[in-house]
C-alpha cells in the first residue's frame, strides 16, 4: 500500500480545531482537579477520621474503576438519575479533573507531611489561625514540591483526554477515526497522532526536569 | 504577668513536667536551666500552647489560658446528672464529684459527655470554645524565639516581619513595614530585608527571627535555645542583640546553655531536672551555692 501523507495536510484545519480541543480539556482538568485536590489533601491530613475516611474513599473510587466507565458514567449515567445535564466537554473534564484531584492530593499530602514542623509551631506561635497558617505558609510551600508531579499530572491527563472522543467531542484522536472512515487509510492519521503526542509528552517531560532542578535547587539550605 | 501553677505534661506514659510552679514579674528576665530532656522547651512551649498541659493552670496577665479542665468547672458539674444524682439522693460533697469526674475526664470520652445529656453537652462546648478564643489570643502578646529560626523560607525578610502584624493585629501595610524595618535596623539587618532567609547565616537568620517576634509587641517574650543551632562565632552577635532587649525592660523566659550569659543578664535562675523545678534563684546565689546535688552536678559539667 502506497503511504500519503498529504492528505494530513489537507485535514490541517480540522486537526487545528481539534487539539484545542484536547489542550482545553486538559488545561481545564489540571487546573480544576488542583483546586479539588486542596481541600481534599487537607481532609487528608486533618486529625479528624470521618474526612480522612471521606478522602481516602474517594481516591478509591478513582482508583477502583476504569476510567472510560467513569466518563460513561458522568455523560450517560448520572444525568438519568440526578437533576444534572452536562455537555460532552463538561462531563470529560470533571471526570478528568476528579481523578486528578485524587492523584494530585496524594502528592500534595505528602508535600504537606515534608513541611517542617518548625513552620506550623513559628506561624501559630505569631497568633495565627489554622485557616491562615494553611493558605499562607503551608500551601505555598508544599505546592512547589508538587510542581513535578504536576507536569506528569498533565501528561497522562493529555493523553487520557483522547477518550472523550467516545463520547463524541472531536479530539485529535476523533479526527484521526473521521479520516479513517473517509479515505480508507488509517497508518497515516494514527501515525500522524502518535508523533503529535510523543513530540507535546516529551515536550512536557522536559519542562517537568527542568522545574524539578529547580525546584530542588531551592530547597537546598 | 505568668502565673503557672502545678503544670503536668504528659506524653503518653512519659511524665516530662511534674508539677511545675513558676512566677514570672513584669520585666523579669527568668533563665532556665537543666539537663537536655529535663522539659525545658515543653515548659516554655506550654506557655504559649504549643503544647496542652495535661493538668495544671497557666495564667499570663490574669488570664486563665490552660485548656479547660471541663469537668473541674463548677457550671460544668452542677449541670452534669451524676451531681444532680447525687444531689437528689443526699447531699454529697463536692470532692467526690471531683474525683468520679477527674476519672471520666482521664478516659476522655466523647461518647459518655453525650450521654450526659444535650443541655450539659453544649455547655461543655460552649465554655471550651470561650476558652480557647480567650487562650489562643495569648499568643499575640507572648512572641517565641526558636532554636531552629523557622523563618518563612517562601518569603522575604522583611514579608516575614510584616505577616503576622498585617494579618493578626490588621496593620495597614505601610505602617508594618515602618515598623519592620525600624526592627530590622536594630539588629542590624536592614540591608538584608528584601533578601530570602535561605541565604543568611545562622546568625541573621536568629537576629530576623528575634525581629519577627517583636513586630508583634508582644509583653513578653520566650526564647529557646536561641544560640543552640549556631556556628560559634555567630552565638555573640544573637546574644548582644538579646541582651539590648533585656536592657529596654523587655520580660523574657529564656532556656539556655550559655551559663555565662544567663548569669550576666537573668534576674533569676530556674533549675528543672525530670519535669521539676528545683531550685529558683538569683543567678549569684545558684552559680556559687546551689542548693541541690543535682544543680551542682550539672554545675559541673557545664562549666
Ligand atoms: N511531642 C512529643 N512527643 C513525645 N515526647 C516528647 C515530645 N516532645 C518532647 N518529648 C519528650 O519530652 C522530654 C522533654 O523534652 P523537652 O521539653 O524538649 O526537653 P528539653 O528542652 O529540656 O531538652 C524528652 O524526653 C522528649 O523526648
Ligand atoms: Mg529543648
Amino acid at each position: 500500500m502506497q503511504l500519503d501523507f498529504s492528505i494530513i495536510l489537507k485535514w490541517l484545519p480540522q486537526f487545528g480545531s481539534a487539539l484545542l480541543v484536547t489542550l482545553e480539556t486538559t488545561v481545564c482538568s489540571l487546573l480544576l482537579g488542583l483546586l479539588f485536590s486542596i481541600p481534599l489533601s487537607l481532609c487528608k491530613i486533618s486529625n479528624i477520621r470521618p474526612l480522612q475516611w471521606i478522602a481516602s474513599f474517594y481516591t478509591s473510587i478513582f482508583r477502583g474503576v476504569p476510567l472510560l466507565v467513569q466518563v460513561f458514567m458522568m455523560y450517560f449515567g448520572i444525568p438519568l438519575v440526578l437533576p444534572v445535564k452536562f455537555t460532552a466537554f463538561q462531563a470529560g473534564t470533571l471526570v478528568f479533573a476528579m481523578n486528578s484531584a485524587a492523584y494530585i492530593s496524594e502528592s500534595m499530602r505528602g508535600g504537606i507531611k515534608a513541611i517542617d514542623r518548625g513552620q506550623y509551631e513559628a506561624a501559630l506561635a505569631l497568633g495565627v489561625h489554622y485557616a491562615g497558617m494553611m493558605k499562607d505558609i503551608i500551601l505555598p510551600q508544599a505546592i512547589k514540591s508538587v510542581l513535578p508531579s504536576l507536569v506528569n499530572e498533565f501528561i497522562s491527563l493529555l493523553k487520557n483526554t483522547t477518550l472523550i472522543a467516545s463520547i463524541g467531542l472531536v479530539d485529535i484522536l476523533r479526527v484521526g477515526q473521521l479520516i479513517q472512515s473517509r479515505t480508507y487509510r488509517a497508518f497515516e492519521p494514527f501515525f500522524a497522532i502518535s508523533v503529535f503526542y510523543y513530540i507535546l509528552v516529551m515536550g512536557l517531560s522536559f519542562l517537568g526536569k527542568l522545574l524539578e532542578r529547580r525546584v530542588n535547587k531551592s530547597d537546598r539550605r | 504577668m505568668i502565673d503557672v501553677k502545678g503544670l503536668y505534661k504528659d506524653f503518653g506514659s512519659l511524665h516530662v513536667l511534674r508539677g511545675v510552679d513558676l512566677h514570672v514579674d513584669e520585666g523579669e528576665i527568668i533563665s532556665i536551666i537543666g539537663p537536655s530532656g529535663s522539659g525545658k522547651s515543653t515548659l516554655l512551649r506550654s506557655i504559649n500552647l504549643l503544647e496542652k498541659p495535661t493538668f495544671g493552670e497557666i495564667w499570663v496577665e490574669e488570664k486563665l489560658i490552660t485548656p479547660p479542665d471541663p469537668y473541674l468547672h463548677t457550671e460544668i458539674i452542677r449541670a452534669s446528672y451524676t451531681y444532680k444524682a447525687m444531689m437528689a439522693a443526699r447531699g454529697e460533697d463536692i470532692k467526690v464529684i471531683r474525683e468520679i469526674k477527674e476519672k471520666d475526664l482521664l478516659k476522655e470520652n466523647s461518647r459518655f459527655l453525650r450521654k450526659e445529656g444535650p443541655e450539659y453537652y453544649a455547655l461543655l462546648k460552649k465554655i471550651i470554645a470561650e476558652h480557647y478564643e480567650n487562650a489562643y489570643s495569648v499568643r499575640r502578646r507572648v512572641g517565641m524565639v526558636f532554636q531552629h529560626f523557622n523563618l518563612f523560607p517562601h518569603k522575604t525578610v522583611l514579608e516575614n516581619m510584616i505577616y503576622a502584624p498585617m494579618k493578626v493585629n490588621r496593620l495597614e501595610r505601610p505602617k508594618a513595614v515602618e515598623k519592620a524595618r525600624a526592627l530590622l535596623d536594630s539588629v542590624g539587618m536592614l540591608a538584608k530585608q528584601d533578601v530570602y532567609p535561605d541565604t543568611l547565616s545562622g546568625g541573621q537568620k536568629q537576629r530576623v527571627a528575634i525581629a519577627r517576634a517583636l513586630a508583634m509587641d508582644p509583653d513578653i517574650v520566650l526564647f529557646d535555645e536561641p544560640t543552640s543551632a549556631l556556628d560559634p562565632e555567630m552565638v555573640k552577635e544573637v546574644l548582644d542583640v538579646i541582651k539590648r532587649l533585656a536592657e529596654t525592660g523587655m520580660t523574657m523566659l529564656l532556656v539556655t546553655h550559655e551559663m555565662g550569659f544567663a548569669r550576666e543578664v537573668s534576674d533569676r535562675i530556674c533549675f528543672l531536672d525530670e519535669g521539676v523545678l528545683i531550685e529558683d534563684a538569683p543567678p549569684d546565689i545558684f552559680f556559687s551555692t546551689p542548693k541541690s546535688e543535682r544543680a551542682r552536678t550539672f554545675l559541673d559539667k557545664v562549666l
